[in-house]
């Protein structure tokens, strides 16, 4: 009571007046910069020590680059071949998304196709499971092999080893719509198809998006293991041809420039993803609401 | 009084009104499941046109049962049953049935519009014609502010009214609802159940099949209960209630009132 009585004495300014709301705005943005600086500055304050300590440590015990570079070693080395590393950067984007983006289609069809019919879920889906516990480096040569070394072969193996959690995830998602949903749409004379796009699918939307989240990471990792193995030569190569080179020259810090790239490039990739989830998924799904 | 309870042994003869068209005809109708469980025994009853039809009953009683043999989602095992004059499946077929379910089975990434406008949609019907029902229909529950809202925005009566709005949407002949405000507190059922006697009388040829184990709301409702008893399911007795309509709040504290409750309850312990 006393305060509404002073904020309504007219003897003061008129301003005193309105000053309360703005200051509440304030107020309430100084709050959120605070929430958000209290959730940056850890971690952020946790690399800078880390990269001090590696820094100060290595030059204290002076232990040669070659066995373990020195932030600052690897910084210059980025630096000096930031031309190559640009363009094998590119190159192991182009072929993990060309990967990423054949599982995305071939799993999500692929798992309507088995949901589609129970019959053809029994008796497709262990065979599926099999080809996933195959390791994508046995199965790596007779790739190259079939579709020769360079880009097609690499994006075979990118698109192999993201292609099941995608598979298997969406198959969950549509398997798992309610009974009563499934009912409804029965009892509205729904078509199979209906019941796939207007309800299954979107039901299992996120459940495809957590496939994909977990693919997009692991499509970097076969377009750099696709590399390795069947990595083309020259000025086009990948970061995974770079860094075999690297390693063979025994450039150790270029060798961690590439590594920490191809960190950096998957890091991106799952952010991308994660970011396309919470939009899709905010006006609707828990996962997404506190996102 | 005029209540007309009627036993076991009258319940051949048809009980509608003779003058409406027969929406659902069954006789000595049974299900018993594969594993030999009994869930409906011998029940016979019809409903006409205009009817409001309660069946109530503990669980277990197997009016879920008869709700899914009507609705064609499980075949009886004896006995006939037409539904619109014809089999079950076929008359779904026409669209002349909708349902409505104790979940409000609402499709949560879909604005209210499209989720009403769903089983129109499932036929094809354009979508100039289908935005006009969907509206007509969320203005009838009193919703026409919230088209663009999707479901979790929404209270849970408020998703059963747009629930009853999709039901609504085709201008059904038979309602079916099973237990559509179990789920509700007992304000909201009430105002629901207000609501929906005021749609019922607006499509005076609707019929609705409403499964509840609410005895006061089954004698609130309907003009006829169904009562139901459990172990093997079959119809006990079959109640009018003699009250006009429209019916008011006054009904809820009506002598007639407590008497057919004490009616349907004693049904109950048969």
């Amino acid at each position: 009571m006393d305060k509404w009585a002073a904020s309504l004495d007219t003897t003061r300014p008129p301003s005193v007046l309105t000053a309360p709301p703005d200051a509440e705005r304030a107020k309430q943005r100084h709050e959120q910069w605070k929430k958000l600086a209290s959730r940056v500055i850890p971690p952020i304050a946790v690399l800078v020590l880390f990269v001090a300590l590696w820094e100060l440590l290595l030059r204290l015990f002076s232990i040669p680059p070659y066995l373990l570079p020195k932030p600052s070693d690897i910084g210059q080395a980025a630096i000096e071949n930031s031309a190559n590393l640009f363009i094998s950067v590119r190159t192991t984007v182009v072929e993990a998304l060309l990967g990423f983006a054949a599982s995305v289609v071939l799993g999500v069809l692929f798992a309507i196709a088995l949901a589609l019919s129970k019959t053809v879920e029994r008796s497709v889906y262990p065979y599926a499971i099999v080809m996933q516990t195959i390791p994508i480096v046995a199965v790596a040569p007779i790739i190259v092999i079939w579709f020769g070394a360079g880009m097609n072969a690499i994006v075979i193996i990118s698109f192999l080893i993201s292609f099941f959690p995608i598979l298997s995830n969406t198959l969950i998602g549509l398997n798992s719509t309610e009974q009563n949903m499934k009912n409804l749409f029965y009892l509205y004379n729904a078509t199979k198809m209906q019941t796939i796009w207007r309800l299954r699918l979107p039901a299992a939307l996120p459940y495809i998006l957590a496939g994909l989240k977990i693919s997009c990471s692991l499509s970097v990792v076969g377009a750099i293991v696709g590399e390795y193995i069947a990595g083309i030569g020259g000025m086009q190569g990948g970061l995974g041809y770079a860094i075999t080179v690297a390693s063979t020259r025994l450039q150790t810090a270029y060798l961690f420039a590439c590594g920490l790239s191809a960190a950096i490039v998957g890091i991106v990739f799952f952010l991308i993803i994660n970011a396309i989830s919470n939009r899709l998924l905010r006006s609707w799904h828990d996962s997404a609401m506190n996102g | 009084m005029n209540m007309n309870a009627v036993t076991r042994d009258d319940l051949q003869t048809p009980v509608g009104r003779s003058d409406a068209k027969l929406l659902v005809s069954m006789q000595q109708l049974g299900k018993v499941y594969p594993n030999g469980t009994v869930a409906v025994q011998q029940a016979s009853l019809q409903a006409g046109e205009g009817e409001f039809l309660c069946f109530v009953g503990p669980s277990g009683c197997g009016k879920s049962t008869i709700f899914n043999m009507i609705a064609g989602l499980t075949e009886p095992t004896s006995g006939h049953l037409s539904v619109l004059g014809t089999t079950p499946k076929e008359a779904r077929k026409q669209n002349e049935i909708a349902f409505v379910f104790q979940e409000h089975t609402l499709l949560p990434w879909a604005r209210l519009i499209d989720n009403v406008t769903l089983p129109l949609t499932l036929r094809g019907v354009p979508k100039k014609e289908r935005i006009a029902e969907g509206e007509r229909v969320l203005e009838l529950v009193g919703l026409k502010d919230y088209t663009k809202s999707v479901p979790r925005q929404l209270s849970g009566g408020m998703k059963m009214r747009v629930s009853i709005a999709r039901a609504l949407i085709s201008r059904p002949k038979l309602l079916l609802m099973d237990e559509p405000f179990g789920a509700l507190d007992e304000i909201t059922r009430q105002s629901l159940q207000d609501e929906l006697l005021n749609i019922w009388q607006k499509e005076r040829s609707m019929s609705v099949l409403f499964i509840t184990h609410n005895v006061f709301e089954a004698v609130f409702l309907s003009t006829r209960v169904v009562v139901m008893t459990p172990r093997p399911g079959k119809i006990s007795e079959i109640i009018d209630i003699d009250i006009p309509f429209p019916r008011t709040d006054d009904y809820r504290v009506m002598p007639e009132f407590s008497h057919y409750i004490r009616q349907v309850s004693e049904a109950l312990k048969h």
